[in-house]
């Protein structure tokens, strides 16, 4: 397109060639009135207020419906369009109501101010009223609609639609008498989610949110800190609004990214949680089974003598350290520097063990990185989407807001999941395998792909390993999964397989989202094997709109692994067995080259197991609660109270905190300066916003307080951009980022130069593999080494919500998240309700070998017969009381996905 | 005078309009035989030639519609509309022909679809024309049967499928992209203009979107060519005009007259005359979205270009008259009423002017001291802007009427208050 | 009310929408879309409430509120209020003894005003469900009325 001229008021302004001309002319600072346009929504034409003429034209035209063109002669201003212009905000004025309580913008007031219609004298028009009574529709837990200030501006509609991709508003009546209606006009039983996405767009008080209604005053606000969002891995950039030294408002913030002002309803309303009186604010010391308040001094001196004494009597290797994906890069990058240089040993861990690990080390072994290949704006512009075991809409909501919008521009979605997730009523194709599945499923996809010779020669050939032998090697492997056989293994029809892998195969560009029900299960990394077997084979991957992307979970367990948080790498992913990486780190730390050890760590869950073995002693938790996030919780329970000494550093008391002998205060993510990265690898800025509750401290200041007082001192840094400063240094893939290049926008890693603009695409030229190629590695379908069984004759499968987030520490205590949702339970497939007699929320006891729990029944025939889905954020359910901790041979990840059960209904 | 001259309405009462094999004997479909021998192109100029205006109201070309339709892409999906969404006040011409003669409809936009290349079609009807409805399901059905709807119409490869779609009450959706809307399953909101239908149309495919008498002169104007049209009507305004006349006349009702023929004779020679004998009023043409004429206009030609010189409209070719005792301010207020009531509210001018001017007018008439010079310039000042300013014909039209009455029966609306 | 055949004889595509809607609420003997049925229409043709619900909203031949068995709509157009529909309303109010938009405690007639039916020549003009009724006069009301009454009995 490019800039042209165009001639505004007889001034030469730059704009881009078929761009929204009310939008270029705001951008040149000549401010046109105008309130049902906003940059993110297509063109209403509703309020008319835009009206310009325009050379070669008649009359007035709305220039939100204008597109530039070179050389156009514009006149935005003169009395003619002045009169029409309060003319028709006059007639506005004449049907709104008017008053103003300072708890929202409103840029209906401003106008009225602008054209002298705040004084009554000036205005020409009687009030006029709708026939229909308007009633406020205060039902949702997150907003209210007033229907008495809406303008009818369609912005909201659209915010919800477009933006959003939910369209869960619509008006009603028509004329003077219509309104907004979520649903059949009661907001709290409609579809909405609460996103909040029409609060933010919404030009005057017609939907404002409820939390905080009383207390905010816009005029009373006293900083506006722009910060990243502490829930999922999208990274979503936030602004909150702190007045009186408490948060009480987030936004979205617009023309950035990852998320160009979209929230969900965790970013907007689960803020509530840093407020809570719950919060620690003072070390405090188990004595004698009871949790005394201690001076830092007293916790501190208690923890470096405890953790000194053990390196003496046991060794480095019996002490251990779980990072934390909630916390800054930063944070984890002086935690993950502490567990090497003072305890001496690599055993850092954190739950990414819990989640990826299969998918990553699959993805490390065949291409090279295991991070998302692709940035997030890609979900909506490639031309075909594979999600498999991902409900991409609850877990990652704001990229699922690109997927849909793809979805309405006619990309093609595949869902591959056992259970019914929301964007099936999105999908071209829904897959539903048995669990455990997926290899079989996968290479029925790749047999069928391979049989109709959709393969991409020139790919396998230039940048696979081994090029046609390795191929052939596939082909032989697959060969026995024909459409039929795979029926049978996986229960998904022959046609379905074939139709999906030609959808997929034969679209221009395809992308793949891939998590957790791929990667929690003992063929995690098999599952992703044969997953990248079918991308690569297919050439899908090394170009724009193309690759493998698995969403992270957490806002920062991207990062915390980027920045070393890894048993057996450094950070940047540098392997510790080499000892050129280990000079080279050692070098930038300051510490004796065989002080670092060479030797890899241990993982999460083995970690855990070492603990029972009476082989780890001491652990440091930084903000993580294996307590209801590991597998096999009575095993971790048992573990955890051998440990000779444990410190938890958290923001509350959690499960995992009852057996810690030292607790530490921290703070919350709203506390601190730092960064995070998200899902496509975008470093971002996180901002502090509000001080730490009482005595309660920066996680890294408390580690590094802790260094010196076990006599191996770090650099002291002035502040976190120094920090981050030394990580670059160590960091190839981030060398060229530091906090100063990231104020407005983040940066995607590898960023090797300062020169560099990030890397939106991975492999472009070549894969991040020794050879530059990648590696296919044909798998076959094993079965699951649990099934069911007369005595558990249900698989029970395990997931996220959209309202709760991981073990619920944080997002249960948000008052907006909780309304929506507070209660446990469990779905069954309709048919087995009936054959068990169970009744809709009938209270049933689950027992697996390994535990049991309480919950209540939920029927719908999301899931498949013979299998079962529970959230897992409840303390008051556990799941992980009945699932396993047997292992994944190669990323140790744990089968969450996949616990034999039964249910007996109780009183 | 003119003779009675029918083209849209040449089979209506002369054959049993559920029968399609009257409707065959009747020289039925064989346009549309004639049609899928030639060339797509040579329909469209044939259309285009004859002078065809839209019949709806806005009187576009018709043929400059269909052109635009087929050169536009070949090798996309286009779509063929017919707007059967009759709901002008006092217009039921429409009706007439789906009711007595549903077959021709059907030929005219399956010629219709073959010139532009479309496959599909819809016959958009307001869901209060039963009879109408019930009339065109029997004959689609029929046409099916035939041969001359469905796959391989007449073995001449071309495919079209018809549907109807009933709208639900909203005089609004008889606008063409908010129609569109409609048929898409949505609430009646009109689309920002341009892009026009035959650019952006259903489902933002190109589509052809014409009225049912339009679409009925197709296939006579197929069988005798261009130049027969032209020969009849006058020369900016070839061809019949359906005109329903309601009100105080002697005998209301529907009639097809050639272009030309004037108000008068319309009035007094086909309707004839005023009711019980009283002096006539006004009449007000073109339905509410019309304008007020005054005795003194009885003599224009009814042509949509001789109209539009006396600062009257032809529109829809509804013509409502009323006698002098008439309070033609209460007619006023009803047509304001309406507008209010119909009015989608997605403009600002119209949404809220739309009512202003009705409890303007409503407040007024009740003041003891009513000026009704003074009032209504008000009115006409307001209604004006709104029509500059709002998105849609709809906000457009009450200046209409309220401007021809302040100018053309300023006495009439004094007497009528008095 | 069971509404399968109803959803069964169109595709499953969104501009079939009024067109169900019509049929759902021809055949309820209520003259309405219930709200159990929007949700049902929502889920089958893969929309989301408000769309549904909005367009009942719209249209104003589609309710979500319960009505009689038999609804009376009057033409009060320019036209047919010029050729006395006021008073043919008036006079069915004091019978029906309901106001506009009420339906009679027996539950047989709805009373509600419609704009122009396209029956001009014989206006006044109104229609009763889906019939068409024009040039009339209360004693054509009162018939009618009683021939409503005795076929629903």
């Amino acid at each position: 397109m490019g800039k042209v001229s165009i001639y505004i008021d007889d001034r030469e302004v730059m704009a881009e060639q078929g761009a929204n001309l009310l939008h270029e002319a705001r951008k040149n600072g000549i401010n046109i009135p105008g309130l049902c346009y906003h940059p993110k929504l297509t063109p209403t034409g509703a309020c008319r207020l835009c009206l310009v003429k325009v050379e070669g034209q008649r009359g007035m035209v709305a220039s939100c419906t204008l597109a530039v063109k070179e050389g156009m002669h514009v006149t935005a201003f003169d009395q003619e369009l002045e009169d029409t212009r309060r003319f028709l905000l006059d007639y506005l004025i004449s049907e709104q109501n008017i008053d103003y309580d300072n708890t929202y913008p409103d840029e209906l007031r401003e106008l009225m101010f602008r054209y002298g219609l705040h004084l009554p004298q000036n205005r020409f028009f009687k009030p006029v009223k709708p026939h229909a009574e308007f009633k406020v529709d205060s039902s949702s837990p997150v907003l209210t609609y007033d229907p008495s200030k809406c303008i009818k501006c369609f912005r909201c509609i659209k915010a919800c639609d477009e933006v959003q991709g939910k369209n869960v508003l619509s008006f009603y009546e028509r004329g003077l008498a219509s309104y907004i209606v979520a649903g059949m006009g009661v907001w709290g039983e409609s579809e909405c989610d609460g996103c909040g996405e029409c609060i933010q767009l919404c030009p005057t008080g017609a939907i404002v949110e409820k939390p905080n209604r009383n207390i905010i005053n816009l005029s009373k606000v006293e900083r506006r800190v722009r910060t990243t969002c502490p829930y999922c891995g999208v990274g979503c950039q936030i602004e909150l609004l702190v007045q009186n030294g408490r948060i009480v408002r987030s936004n979205g913030v617009e023309g950035v990214l990852p998320n160009d002002g979209r929230l969900c309803v965790k970013g907007r309303f689960g803020y509530e949680f840093v407020h809570s009186p719950e919060r620690l604010t003072k070390p405090l010391i188990r004595k004698n089974d009871v949790f005394v308040e201690a001076t830092w001094d007293e916790a501190l001196s208690l923890i470096a003598t405890k953790f000194g004494e053990l390196i003496q009597k046991y060794g480095p290797d019996a002490l251990a350290g779980y990072a934390s994906a909630k916390c800054t890069n930063e944070d984890n990058y002086i935690f993950q520097k502490f567990v090497r240089t003072v305890f001496g040993t690599n055993n850092i861990d954190y739950c990414t063990r819990l989640c990826h690990a299969s998918t990553v080390t699959a993805m490390l072994r065949s291409i090279g990185d295991g991070a998302g290949s692709n940035s997030i704006q890609d979900f909506e512009t490639t031309d075909c989407l594979v999600v498999t075991g991902n409900n991409i809409i609850e877990t990652h909501p704001v990229t699922a807001t690109y997927v849909k919008r793809g979805a309405a521009r006619g990309m093609k979605i595949i869902v591959i999941d056992p259970k019914w997730t929301p964007l099936v009523s999105y999908a071209t194709l829904w897959l539903q395998p048995r669990l455990g599945t997926d290899v079989a499923l996968l290479n029925g996809m790749v047999r069928e792909i391979i049989a109709n010779n959709w393969v991409d020669h020139d790919f396998i050939q230039n940048r696979i390993d081994g090029g046609m032998q390795s191929f052939l090697e596939l082909k032989n492997l697959v060969d026995k999964y024909t459409p039929e056989h795979t029926e049978s293994i996986t229960g998904v029809s022959a046609d379905k397989i074939k139709e999906a892998a030609r959808i997929y195969a034969t679209a221009k560009t395809a992308m793949v989202a891939t998590g957790m029900g791929m990667s929690q299960q003992v063929t995690g990394t098999h599952n992703v094997f044969s997953l990248l077997n079918m991308i690569l084979i297919t050439g899908k991957i090394g170009k724009e709109r193309c690759g493998i992307d698995p969403p992270r979970g957490q806002n920062n367990v991207q990062g915390a692994t980027d920045v070393g948080c890894h048993p057996g790498m450094y950070p940047g992913y540098i392997p510790v067995s080499n000892d050129e990486n280990r000079r080279r780190v050692a070098g930038v730390w300051n510490v004796p080259f065989d002080s670092l050890s060479a030797k890899p760590g241990l993982t999460t869950v083995e970690i855990m197991q070492a603990a029972y073995d009476g082989k780890i002693k001491g652990l440091y938790i930084m903000g993580e609660n294996p307590m209801i996030s590991d597998p096999n919780l009575n095993h971790t329970e048992e573990a955890l109270k051998k440990l000779e000494f444990l410190v938890v550093q958290d923001i509350f008391h959690t499960e995992t905190t009852r057996f810690a002998h030292v607790i530490l205060p921290a703070s919350a993510w709203a506390e601190k300066n730092g960064t995070f990265v998200n899902s496509d690898r975008r470093v971002l800025r996180v901002r502090k916003a509000i001080e730490c509750p009482g005595e309660a401290r920066e996680d890294w200041k408390i580690i590094h307080e802790l260094a010196g007082r076990m006599g191996k001192p770090m650099p002291v840094y002035a502040d976190e951009s120094e920090i981050f400063d030394e990580l670059a240094k160590v960091t190839p893939i981030m060398a060229g980022i530091s906090h100063a290049r990231i104020e407005e926008h983040g940066i995607q890693w590898p960023c090797p130069t300062p020169e560099h603009p990030g890397t939106s695409t991975l492999y472009i030229d070549r894969f991040n593999t020794p050879s530059g190629k990648a590696r296919l590695y044909p798998v076959d379908h094993v079965d699951q080494t649990e099934h069911a069984t007369p005595e558990y004759p249900f698989i029970l499968n395990s997931g996220r919500i959209l309202y709760h987030y991981h073990t619920g520490t944080m997002s249960r205590r948000n008052k907006p998240l909780t309304d929506f949702t507070n209660a446990h339970y469990v779905i069954m497939h309709p048919n087995d309700a009936v054959k068990n007699g169970i009744k809709p929320n009938t209270k049933v006891r689950i027992t697996s070998a390994r535990g049991s729990l309480d919950t209540y029944v939920r029927i719908a025939d999301e899931v498949l017969e013979g299998e079962l889905f529970m959230p897992w954020h409840f303390t008051e359910a556990q799941v992980n009381r009945l699932t396993r901790d047997e292992l994944d041979p190669y990323s140790r990840i744990a089968p969450f996905k996949i616990s034999a059960v039964r249910v007996e209904a109780i009183d | 005078m003119l003779k009675e001259y029918r083209i849209a309405l040449r089979n209506s009462g002369l054959i049993n309009p559920e029968s399609i094999e009257e409707f065959i004997a009747a020289d039925g479909y064989q346009a549309l035989r004639k049609a899928l021998r030639s060339e797509p192109l040579g329909i469209y100029e044939e259309i285009y030639e004859s002078g065809l205006r839209g019949r709806g109201g806005a009187g576009f070309s018709t043929g400059a519609k269909e052109k635009a339709a087929a050169v536009i892409c070949s090798d996309c999906d286009k779509y063929v509309i017919c707007n059967a969404d009759e709901g002008e006040p006092g217009t039921f011409k429409d009706r007439v022909i789906m009711e007595t003669d549903p077959h021709t409809l059907i030929e005219g936009m399956t010629i219709a679809a073959y010139s532009i290349g479309a496959h599909r079609g819809f016959i958009y009807i307001r869901g209060e024309y039963e009879l109408s409805i019930r009339r065109l399901t029997l004959a689609i059905e029929q046409a099916y049967q035939h041969g001359f709807l469905g796959n391989n119409i007449l073995g001449s490869g071309f495919n079209f499928d018809l549907e109807i779609r009933r709208g639900a009450g909203s005089y609004l959706c008889g606008e063409e992209l908010t129609l569109i809307e409609s048929v898409e399953g949505k609430r009646g909101y009109p689309r920002i203009k341009p892009p026009y239908p035959a650019e952006k149309g259903l489902w933002g495919s190109p589509t052809l979107i014409n009225n049912v008498e339009t679409l009925a002169n197709f296939p006579q104007i197929i069988l005798n060519g261009a130049k027969w049209y032209r020969s009849i009507g006058t020369e900016n305004s070839p061809g019949t005009k359906i005109f329903t006349i309601s009100g105080d006349v002697v005998n209301p009702g529907y009639y097809e007259y050639p272009m030309g023929i004037t108000l008068r004779e319309l009035i007094f020679d086909v309707a004839g005359g005023i009711k019980n004998n009283k002096p006539f009023g006004t009449a007000l043409l073109g339905g509410a979205a019309g304008t007020f004429a005054a005795e003194n206009q009885l003599d224009v030609q009814m042509s949509y270009d001789k109209l539009k010189e006396v600062g009257l409209t032809l529109g829809s070719g509804a013509v409502i008259v009323l006698d002098s005792t008439r309070n033609v301010n209460q007619t006023m207020l009803s047509i304001l009423k309406f507008f209010k009531h119909e009015s989608c509210g997605k403009c600002i001018p119209c949404r809220i002017g739309t009512t202003q001017l009705y409890e303007t007018l409503a407040n007024e008439l009740k003041s003891p001291t009513f000026n009704p010079n003074k009032v209504y310039r008000e009115l006409v000042w307001q209604a004006e802007l709104m029509a500059r300013t709002s998105l849609c014909p709809l906000g457009q039209s009450p200046v209409l009427p309220l401007k021809s009455l302040h100018d053309n029966l300023m006495a009439l609306l004094t007497a009528s208050n008095a | 009310m069971e509404i399968d055949p109803i959803l069964q004889k169109y595709p499953k595509s969104r501009d079939y929408l009024i067109e169900i809607l019509h049929d759902i609420q021809n055949a309820h003997p209520q003259s309405y879309i219930p709200p159990e049925v929007v949700t049902r229409v929502a889920k089958h043709l893969n929309v989301k409430q408000a769309q549904v619900y909005g367009v009942i909203g719209y249209y104003s031949m589609l309710s979500a509120k319960p009505r009689g068995r038999y609804v009376i709509r009057v033409c009060a157009s320019p036209i047919c209020n010029l050729m006395g529909s006021s008073n043919l309303i008036d006079y069915l109010k004091e019978k029906l003894k309901v106001d506009i938009g009420q339906t009679t405690p027996d539950g047989l007639f709805t009373l509600e005003t419609t704009e122009c039916l396209g029956n001009c020549a014989a206006a006044p003009a109104m229609m009763i469900n889906q019939e068409m009724y024009g040039s009339l006069t209360t004693g054509m009301v009162d018939i009618l009325l009683e021939q409503y009454s005795k076929s629903h009995k």
